[in-house]
């Protein structure tokens, strides 16, 4: 599978869409949505709605979150936004504001 | 599934994969290699690359621009620009130095900037090319030799008058008036270069 990684330098101002795997290093504004996983490690900052398969946050995002299968906010993370996912992980010391719906997608 | 970090690879390096559409604007300050669609404004410091699979349709700005695969848009790039034998590009290009290879097809508007202020700096390396290349030339080709002629292209005709002089002078080089030769040898090298 081949990957997406956007550096820690970049900023993206608009929409990103596609069926693969992608790694936020750098910071993305507007919209995310993806057929597979989204990383935002610790540098990323993302302010931008999402719609994927998974999510792993370690970095920063505003915006609504939606994921077909699993949310996880590890323990550095800052995330404010709606939640909504079948399955939400929240590690200790991960900071979030926001609503967690967990109904299961049909 | 590898983890992130793996997927991050050097630092410094951003990918965009063959299935990723990207529509906006994009600004950074490291390379960037673009294998899926990037649709908007591309402005970088340094060097984007597109590769075969890779479909830019912007306004690029950038320090470098290295172009294997599809660029709809104008290109200025505060170096250069390289389009190679899969290249494809419809636009204009603004730098000061632009390559375009043998495949590569383009079209489109190319201002390599002010002879005065630009030439300084992308002349020296040519300069220094072209004298190498000549040098090689006349071994490949030993009938064009006329940076030499002027003195040898007398000697032909002594040859033939005298002799004597026939065993030193070489099987007579056809007599090529020297500012054809120039020209020619000139397009030669250009096309050497590429």
């Amino acid at each position: 599978m081949a990957n997406t990684v956007i550096g820690s330098s970049l900023i993206i101002d608009g929409e990103i869409s596609g069926d693969e795997d992608l790694v936020i290093q750098g910071t993305v504004k507007g919209k995310i949505s993806l057929k597979e996983s989204l990383f935002v490690e610790s540098s990323g900052v993302v302010e931008a709605d999402i719609e994927t398969q998974n999510v792993e946050i370690a970095g920063r995002v505003t915006g609504n979150i939606a994921a077909t299968d699993k949310v996880e906010l590890k323990s550095d993370c800052r995330v404010v936004g709606d939640i909504k996912a079948p399955r939400i992980l929240i590690a200790d010391g991960a900071s979030f504001k926001g609503n967690v719906d967990m109904d299961v997608k049909g | 599934m590898a983890s992130p970090k793996e997927l991050s690879g050097p630092a410094g390096n951003t990918v965009i994969g063959p299935s990723i559409l990207i529509n906006g604007r994009l600004t950074g300050d490291e390379d960037l290699t673009v294998r899926g669609r990037v649709e908007g404004e591309l402005a970088l410091t340094r060097t984007l690359i597109v590769e075969p699979s890779g479909v830019v349709k912007a306004n690029v700005s950038v320090k470098n621009a290295v172009v294997s695969g599809v660029v709809v848009g104008n290109i200025a790039a505060t170096e250069s620009v390289e389009l190679t034998r899969d290249g494809r590009m419809v636009g204009d290009i603004r730098s000061p130095r632009v390559i375009i290879v043998d495949g590569a097809s383009f079209r489109g508007r190319v201002d390599m900037g002010e002879l005065a202020p630009g030439r300084p700096l992308p002349d020296r390396p040519r300069a220094q090319v072209r004298p190498a290349v000549r040098a090689a030339l006349p071994a490949a080709r030993p009938p064009a030799v006329p940076p030499r002629p002027p003195a040898r292209s007398t000697l032909p005709s002594f040859a033939s008058s005298r002799p004597s002089e026939v065993g030193k002078a070489p099987p007579a080089p056809p007599p090529v008036p020297p500012t054809v030769a120039a020209g020619a040898k000139k397009k030669v090298v250009v096309k050497k270069k590429r």
